[in-house]
């Protein structure tokens, strides 16, 4: 390996989670990923050309708490290691904690890969009297480092030039000698058996020692036979060590990194703690938390429910698409198709118009919206991290800890997003009562708006009863499935962003992105949806469903026989099956109205979301789901009717 | 660092949960008692020995403040991080 990176490759972003590289990422490429103010944001590699170098590429990772590798995310950090032609590595640092950042550049530095240090965020750590002599600690680790703020792009042009001429860092610590031999001997037998193209032996037999299960399987797979050979050799050293020999190793790192921060570090002292510090404090106060969560759930509701579930879709549903757009569309179908069933296919009861784009555009986009904006402005503040904090004790009721809050909360906004977003939870079995959770009782923001819109202008009653049976289902539900559901639950060890404006640009790129996806997601299936739905009914099956349904539905649910045609709407979206309902709410009693959403509400999602359940807990995971979820619903909807009708 | 709890000195240290907010301390030991990945973790984020904390507050979990860096731990894990005054 030379000493400087001059071959075509690509250039990788690593650094701890909330540091900042997605917004370096943006800045070095124009693509954009999403990026908030919360550890975890990036859950994948995502990959873009240089603007600096189009022959190059740049590589996201997401943020690696420590390495070895332990969680998903390090593990994806770790494969993009060992897999990708690395040309030099960007390792982007919180400039507040220099301790930390130099503890993984002590073990990136035994890779001997190129390397360019970014301190990142270098205005906050300013802010909180902390300087660092950026020459000096250039000087000690042999390669280039730039203060940065990315936000405003300070530094990151420099950035750019330095990666050209990124360098080998120095090694920064010599571990004791007894674990430095260990090592010696696992590197040889790794150079010996099979050598990795870029990265030193030495790195390698660090990480495996430490315990990580990708180089280990990549180790097992590259030696073939001669595995046996190495494997040995950890085991010695595992028993020799004096205590837990990754602990041991890790410690030195950090022992190393501490002498070094120390040496180019200097703090001044500061009078009282920042405004952002205070505020972040208020929001867990014991006593302001509560009051503070209240206050941010109104303006919530008031935002998404009032403003975008009431305002705008009455204005683009009723004005526009009910007043002007749908009358002319349909005058001008009637005017040009050739045959009255493509009249009925488009602006029918059924109409490819009339009912999949009204539905999509009038009813749920702007409530979606909304909901979107609203989640951008709560994940770039730093707030979410905190609500953690604030859930804690409840989640620890259904087996889970605070962190398990995120993907709940965005799966109020987009269920098969948070299924994803799982990933930040920290095992398999939180992540599988999360996604259990997130698909039977977290309502997403297309069906709320549907469900405030329809029970909101019945009463306030028919809100609070459904909300009070999805939140006691979910916790309900979540007690059990963390009693039976073997393992243990996890205390919640969280770091807390500081607080932050968001920046409106940032919130505004978000929620489009975001939107681009959930319409290429919801528009293809709702017209499929509503296509379906067309055919069934010209072909005579649709009635055949609804009278076969009928015991189901009317008997036992106590909703008019045309409610089964929401329900099997519902199939395919449970937003497009609660829509069904909503259409057809002047002929609903309060009650019906209550049971059809409860019911519809605790579907599953959406056919994207069950795709992504299958994606991250395999087909036979997801298919006992939807099994137990589809009778629960009905169970649920129907001992619900039975209730009401004998209370209310 | 040592990793029994209580450590061999206990007298002298108090577990992390006791701590009145407002105080900084000094980190002595993670106990064992923590989940071995969590206590990976906690070095991750800096708890390292001798290391200055200062406690923000006790409920409802223990939030520290290390190195510029705001930590939330809840109160099992916290009860078994030992400090010195």
């Amino acid at each position: 390996m030379s000493g400087t990176s001059s071959l075509p490759g690509t250039f990788l972003l690593v650094g701890h989670p909330n540091v900042g590289k997605s917004v370096i990422f943006h800045r070095l490429t124009g693509a954009y990923v999403n990026v908030s103010n919360y550890p975890g944001t990036t859950v994948e590699v995502t990959r873009a050309s240089a603007r600096f170098d189009r022959e190059s590429a740049l590589l996201d990772t997401p943020g690696v708490l420590a390495l070895p590798s332990r969680s998903d995310d390090e593990r994806t950090t770790v494969r993009a290691l060992l897999n990708e032609p690395t040309r030099a590595l960007l390792q982007v640092g919180d400039a507040k904690n220099l301790r930390r950042t130099l503890t993984l550049t002590a073990l990136l530095a035994e890779l001997r890969i190129p390397l360019v240090l970014a301190l990142n965020m270098h205005d906050e750590a300013a802010a909180r009297g902390v300087t660092i002599d950026m020459a000096a600690l250039a000087d000690a680790l042999g390669v280039p480092v730039e203060a940065t703020v990315a936000t405003d792009g300070q530094g990151v042009g420099t950035l750019a030039h330095h990666l050209s001429a990124a360098r080998v860092p120095r090694r920064i610590l010599q571990y004791d000698k007894a674990i430095d031999a260990d090592i010696e001997r696992v590197a040889e037998a790794i150079s010996r058996h099979c050598p990795h193209p870029r990265l030193a032996a030495r790195g390698l037999a660090i990480l495996y020692l430490g315990g990580d299960d990708e180089v280990e399987a990549w180790l097992r797979h590259q030696a073939g036979a001669a595995y046996g050979e190495i494997e040995p050799l950890r085991r010695d050293a595992l028993a020799q060590a004096g205590g837990d020999l990754p602990t041991l190793m890790a410690r030195e790192r950090t022992e190393a990194a501490d002498v070094l921060a120390t040496s180019v570090v200097s703090r001044s002292l500061k009078s009282s703690p920042l405004l952002s510090q205070r505020v972040g404090q208020a929001v867990v106060h014991p006593v302001w938390g509560l009051p503070i969560l209240l206050a941010v759930l109104d303006l919530i509701y008031q935002f998404v429910g009032v403003f975008g579930a009431t305002t705008l879709v009455g204005l683009l549903e009723e004005d526009l698409f009910e007043g002007v757009l749908n009358p002319a569309v349909t005058q001008f179908i009637e005017a040009v198709a050739p045959a009255s069933w493509v009249t009925e296919l488009l602006v029918g009861q059924y109409g490819l118009w009339t009912m999949g784009m009204t539905y999509a555009l009038a009813l749920i986009l702007p409530i979606v919206t909304t909901f979107f904006l609203a989640f951008g402005v709560l994940e770039d503040s730093g707030y979410l991290p905190r609500l953690s904090v604030i859930a804690n004790r409840l989640f620890a009721l259904i087996g889970l800890n605070g962190r398990a809050v995120l993907p709940m909360v965005l799966g109020l906004g987009c269920v098969t997003m948070a299924t994803l977003t799982t990933r930040i939870l920290h095992s398999p079995r939180e992540r599988l009562i999360t996604t259990f959770l997130l698909a039977l009782a977290i309502p997403c923001s297309a069906q709320l708006g549907v469900v405030l819109g329809m029970l909101g202008s019945l009463s306030f009653t028919a809100v609070l009863v459904w909300a009070l049976a999805m939140v006691g289902i979910l916790m309900l539900t979540g007690f059990l499935a963390s009693r039976l559901i073997p393992g243990r639950r996890i205390p919640l060890v969280t770091e807390l962003p500081p607080m932050r404006l968001p920046i409106f640009g940032n919130v505004l790129k978000k929620t489009a992105g975001r939107l681009k996806w959930y319409l290429v997601e919801v528009i293809p299936l709702f017209l499929v949806g509503t296509f379906l739905m067309f055919s069934l009914d010209k072909l005579g099956v649709l009635p055949a469903i609804i009278r076969a349904g009928e015991p189901l539905v009317s008997g036992w649910l106590g909703l008019p026989p045309e409610a089964s045609a929401a329900f099997v709407m519902g199939f395919l979206r449970r937003d497009f099956g609660a829509t069904g309902l909503f259409a057809m709410a002047d002929r609903l009693s309060p009650i019906q109205a209550v049971v059809g959403m409860i019911t519809i509400t605790l579907f599953i999602p959406c056919f994207a979301s069950l795709m992504m359940m299958v994606k991250e807990q395999g087909v036979k995971t997801a298919a006992t789901m939807v099994a137990l979820i589809v009778p629960f619903a009905f169970l649920v909807g129907g001992l619900f009717n039975i209730a009401l009708r004998a209370l209310w | 660092m040592n990793q029994d709890s209580p450590p061999s000195d206990h007298q002298a240290l108090v577990p992390l949960a006791f701590i009145a907010p407002g105080t900084e301390v000094r980190l002595a030991s993670l106990g064992k008692e923590i989940d071995p990945q969590q206590r990976e973790q906690l070095t991750a984020y800096g708890l390292a020995e001798n290391r200055p904390l200062t406690v923000l507050q006790q409920r409802p979990m223990t939030v520290i403040l290390a190195e510029e860096v705001e930590l939330a731990l809840e109160h099992s894990v916290a009860r078994h991080v030992w400090v010195r005054r």
